[in-house]
């Protein structure tokens, strides 16, 4: 097994304790401090090479008296030295002159007290005379000796039975404190592996070389582990615009719904934004705060003559649609007038103009302009999405039912309905979905293309259920933006961290 | 569309009884009428305009005894025997008049501004903003018939506006008045102004600006004159109904009075009150809402939306009242019926697919370029197709181009159709400068180039633009893009070198494909960048899509 050099040179110093060693200890044996080596540890014990072993136990720390005494003796053993040069001493004069004796305050009491107890001395008639044997005094003096030099050898040890440093405690010169203690274990495995020399030191390296991979060196190295929870720096892909990716996912529902795309150009006649959905030419709609006239060019042309005579006609009397009609004079030359398309209705009037009757169903996903001042709610320029669904027995409640079904395929929950008011439809629907924030809001208008409508393109038989959707504000729900303008925003940034729009319904299945 | 506030106490003292929320909720909406404020003391709704007879609190009441089935059927008026006489000899701008007089009103001071309120949104509607048609009433114990609809000389006459305290000729009227200024457009070009006076003189106003000031309508009223000038005949004849109609509402005992116009020899008795007869096929209703419905069930709903009917055969006379202008066509009388059904009672139903649905070959075309860009680390861009010739021409160094313009822009920035994208991409650019270089952006979108072959002048095309900006850019650094574009679907290409004045000379060519032009590539012009506020150099290419699928599938 190929361990980083540091974990090699550690599991080598367990070793060398005999499998045991406290963690201080370790790190002072390799020369780093505790704090650098834990990670290894950590390391090595998810490797099963040591155990950690955390404990908590006593240590012994010397009190100041301890320290004092360990460099000057006991009071005891000074005391003794005296009385082995002078035999006797008047205790007054070794308390007034303590100092002279080399003694402290109250070490001439402990002093007296110890050498009592240790029967070297006895105390008569107020004096203090030596009465032990000159071999007696020798090994007292040793065992004091010893006493002290134990004494010194406590400080920062492990204590695991007070009881055997009785002695220093009960003088006060030890205290004792509780530590927990960190021990490196080996197993036996562990020492048998090293032994053995299975456990080898090994270099860490971060970028593989392509020199590692092709000599095979990349076997004697150790694959430096990274941390996962470490944020990498931020990358932005090169994107589609999140808009125009969204309108090709709503173009490819409505493909498997069954319609076929239709085109149509942004500058229009008049004839097929208005005058081809029956709306009267004096109508408010076609005045200069709805629509874009154009400057240049101005007019346009139209071949055929016999569908501008059948519109007309339907506008002044109803032609032969059963209709009253608006009952006023229209001016063929208006028609000719060229606009921006206010509406993709236009597309499919010119659809149902070159197919007539059948069974189809079309659909727009275009621009259409309105004179409006951009801000963050409106816009002069915005997407439609318009259909049509044409056919003899295609009804109402078949519109309706396209809105229940396409709202489910985007997403967009139940859609309510009231009825609406179109110029061009009969009946008309208004169909509304509860947005988050909005509350409900209309998004699905729509209804039955009016026989005005129809008959003059040359349908006859069929109907034609039509809506058209604002495809801006759901694309606003769908992508998160609050104002219109972003949609087209050219701040690359914006559009490079924009979240990919994702319309869950295609994704659930 | 107009909002309408009514009080609501007064709604329900027309419909005659009170109100629950949740019935003003429910009926609305039937009548295609939005609530926008709904208290305790007023009701505000938005009316489309198709029913300008809901404008005011008298049409919604008539309208709501009907589905509250309070009343049912058509609304019939008292006529009284009394006729009175009007002289039309007005302006040949605006020759046509009509009126009419109500009875036995009982006014009070909602009811007047309800009526009033009802004039101004007729007015903004369905008169076009007073250019069709104007409405005037009038207290007639002021007055005496018969009535005169003349045009004078504007100094030959004064008399008191409406809110002013003194005479003033009619041009001062035109000069010195809100309403005059507002709407002198509509006169003060033609030699004579219009007027409508009594038998005595006396002036009652002068349509289509201003009323009199001492003929004006109170609360005291009991007997109003109403007429409605303009420039048709049938249409003033819609609003006199609607407007008489809604005033009859304000008294019990209210009796509606005729007038008879005199055009020259020519008599017009208005207004037309009697029920207009649409023959109604039941099947109808089946084929294009998708209910079935018993004839008895047909009339008992259209009943509540207050129209009669009764069966003829396999067919059903519907009887549409005068002040019902929308009911054009039978399928308004469907529309009638689903409403007052109910739309949640239809149901719906799912139709599938009849055929295949299909992508348009360009967008699909445009999707499939627009993952190449992409792959050659591109980022999309997407711009609106309005801009303006400065940005289009001008700052491009162009000259005698033309670009689709519009005659009543909203904004500076906006009042052209984009003929090319580049110049949007240069913007593009112009907004980005803090981002370092290099960049690479693409657009893929429509443009719109005026061609007098198309019937509507401009031919509309697909086009891609690409652009490279970086400190050392040169003419290579978009070459290799547009290889990599032509290659990536085996089609040989040349660069045939070409002078424009956007591009520098000797680093600029036309994309030739099969002979066939169909795109552009160069280093944009120094002038240019500095044009656009940039600095770095750019180069770039601006390819027509429809003409390179022509190609792939020639």
């Amino acid at each position: 097994m190929l361990l980083p050099e540091r974990q090699y040179r550690i599991i080598a110093e367990v070793v060398k304790s005999k499998g045991r060693v406290n963690v201080e200890v370790l790190a002072e044996k390799l020369g780093l401090k505790t704090s650098d080596i834990m990670r290894d540890l950590a390391e090595l014990q998810s490797k099963n090479l040591i155990i950690i072993e955390k404990k908590s136990a006593q240590k012994a720390h010397l009190t100041e008296e301890a320290h004092r005494y360990i460099d000057r003796g006991f009071p005891e053993e000074r005391l003794l030295r005296i009385l082995i040069e002078r035999k006797e001493i008047n205790l007054s004069t070794l308390r007034e002159n303590a100092e002279d004796f080399g003694l402290i305050g109250e070490e001439v009491q402990i002093a007296i007290q110890h050498l009592i107890r240790l029967r070297a001395v006895e105390v008569r008639e107020g004096k203090i005379r030596l009465k032990a044997s000159r071999e007696e005094v020798e090994i007292i003096s040793e065992k004091l000796k010893e006493f002290r030099r134990k004494l010194s050898e406590l400080e920062d040890s492990v204590v695991e039975d007070p009881s055997l440093i009785r002695e220093y405690l009960r003088r006060g010169l030890v205290k004792l404190k509780k530590r927990s203690l960190i021990w490196i274990i080996a197993p036996s495995a562990t020492l048998e592996m090293y032994e053995r020399g299975e456990l080898k030191p090994a270099k860490v390296v971060t970028v593989v070389s392509p020199e590692l991979i092709a000599t095979g060196k990349w076997r004697e190295i150790i694959f430096k582990k990274f941390d996962l929870k470490v944020e990498p720096p931020t990358v932005h892909p090169y994107r589609k615009h999140p808009y125009m990716e969204l309108l090709d996912e709503i173009k490819e529902i409505l493909e498997v719904m069954g319609f076929e795309e239709m085109k149509g150009p942004h500058v229009e006649l008049e004839l097929w934004n208005f005058d081809a959905l029956f709306q009267a030419q004096d109508h408010p709609a076609r005045e200069i705060h709805d629509t874009f006239f154009l400057k240049y060019p101005k007019w346009g042309k139209f071949a055929d003559k016999s569908l501008m005579e059948k519109i007309g006609k339907t506008h002044e009397n109803g032609w032969i649609t059963g209709s009253k009609g608006w009952r006023y004079k229209w001016d063929p030359k208006r028609a000719l007038r060229l606009i921006l398309r206010t509406q993709t209705t236009a597309v499919s009037m010119r659809t149902i103009y070159e197919r007539g009757d059948g069974e189809y169903r079309c659909f727009s996903l275009d621009r259409v302009f309105r004179p409006e001042t951009l801000d963050p709610k409106h816009a002069m320029e915005f997407y439609q999405l318009e259909g049509i669904i044409v056919g003899e027995k295609v009804t109402f409640k078949h519109l309706l039912g396209f809105f229940q079904e396409f709202a489910k395929k985007l997403g967009l929950g139940k859609v309510k309905i009231k009825p609406g008011y179109f110029p061009f439809t009969e009946p008309s629907v208004e169909g509304f979905i509860k947005h988050p924030e909005l509350g409900w809001i209309e998004v699905f208008p729509g209804g039955m293309f009016r026989p005005e409508v129809l008959r003059p393109l040359g349908v006859k038989k069929s109907n034609v259920a039509a809506w058209g959707i604002g495809i801006d504000r759901i694309a606003m729900a769908i992508l998160g933006i609050s104002d219109i303008r972003d949609l087209f925003s050219p701040d690359l940034e914006f559009l490079r961290s924009r979240k990919v729009p994702i319309i869950e319904s295609i994704y659930r299945w | 569309m107009p909002v309408i506030d009514v009080a609501r106490w007064d709604l329900e003292r027309l419909v005659g009884r009170m109100l629950e929320d949740e019935e003003v909720e429910k009926y609305l909406p039937m009548l295609k009428c939005e609530i926008e404020e709904l208290s305790e003391t007023i009701i505000s709704y938005e009316a489309t305009h198709d029913r300008p007879d809901l404008f005011s609190a008298e049409g919604l009441a008539r309208a709501l005894k009907g589905l509250l089935e309070i009343e049912v059927g058509i609304r019939k008026y008292r006529v009284g025997e009394d006729r009175v006489k009007l002289y039309a000899t007005g302006p040949s701008y605006r020759p046509y008049i009509v009126g009419a007089i109500v009875k036995g009103l009982d006014l009070d001071d909602e009811s007047v501004k309800q009526l009033m309120n009802l004039q101004e949104k007729l007015h903004m509607t369905y008169c076009r903003n007073r250019r069709k048609a104007s409405i005037g009433l009038y207290d007639l114990d002021k007055i005496t018939p018969p009535f005169r609809y003349i045009h004078v000389d504007p100094d030959s006459v004064r008399f008191t506006p409406l809110e002013e305290t003194r005479e003033m000729s009619l041009r001062e009227i035109l000069e010195k008045t809100e309403k005059g200024r507002l709407y002198a457009h509509l006169i003060k070009n033609y030699e004579t102004y219009p007027l409508l006076v009594d038998s005595n003189d006396v002036v009652l106003s002068m349509p289509p600006i201003i009323n009199s000031e001492d003929t004006k309508v109170t609360e005291d009223t009991r007997r109003v004159f109403i007429d409605v000038t303009g420039i048709d005949l049938d249409s003033i004849i819609d609003i006199l109904n609607i407007i008489t109609t809604s005033t009859a509402e304000r008294g019990k005992e209210a009796v509606i009075n005729l007038v008879e116009v005199q055009y020259g020899e020519n008599v017009v008795v208005v207004p037309k009150l009697d029920p207009s007869k649409m023959v109604f096929e039941p099947s109808i209703l089946d084929k294009l809402v998708g209910i079935k419905l018993r004839a008895d069930e047909i009339i008992s709903l259209l009943r509540k939306m207050r129209l009669d009917a009764d069966i003829s055969g396999d067919k059903i006379n519907v009887w549409i009242p005068p002040y019902r202008v929308d009911i054009l066509h039978p399928v308004d009388i469907a529309e009638d019926i689903a409403m007052a059904y109910g739309y949640e009672n239809i149901g719906y139903e799912v139709l599938p697919p009849t055929g295949a649905g299909k992508i348009s070959p360009i967008e699909r075309f445009s999707k499939k370029i627009r993952d190449l860009m992409i792959g050659l680390q591109f980022q999309e861009v997407a711009n609106y197709m309005m801009n303006n010739p400065k940005t289009l021409v001008e700052a491009m160094r162009l000259e005698n181009v033309k670009v689709v313009e519009v005659e009543n822009p909203k904004m500076e920035k906006y009042t052209a159709l984009r003929n090319w994208l580049l110049p949007e991409l240069l913007e593009v650019l112009s907004y980005n400068k803090h981002l370092g270089y290099p960049l690479r952006i693409f657009e893929i979108g429509d443009v719109a180039i005026v061609d007098e072959k198309e019937d509507v002048g401009v031919r509309i095309e697909r086009h891609l633009c690409a652009v490279v900006q970086s400190e050392n850019t040169t003419l290579t650094d978009i070459m290799v893009y547009a290889k990599a574009l032509f290659e990536s679907f085996g089609l040989k290409y040349e660069v045939v070198e070409v002078t424009h004045p956007s591009f520098i000379e000797g680093r600029s060519g036309k994309l030739i494909v099969h002979g066939e032009e169909i795109g552009l590539i160069g280093e944009v012009h120094p002038e240019v960048i500095t044009a656009f506020g940039l600095e770095a150099p750019i180069a770039a290419m601006e390819v027509n899509l429809n003409s390179f699928l022509r190609m792939l599938l020639d």
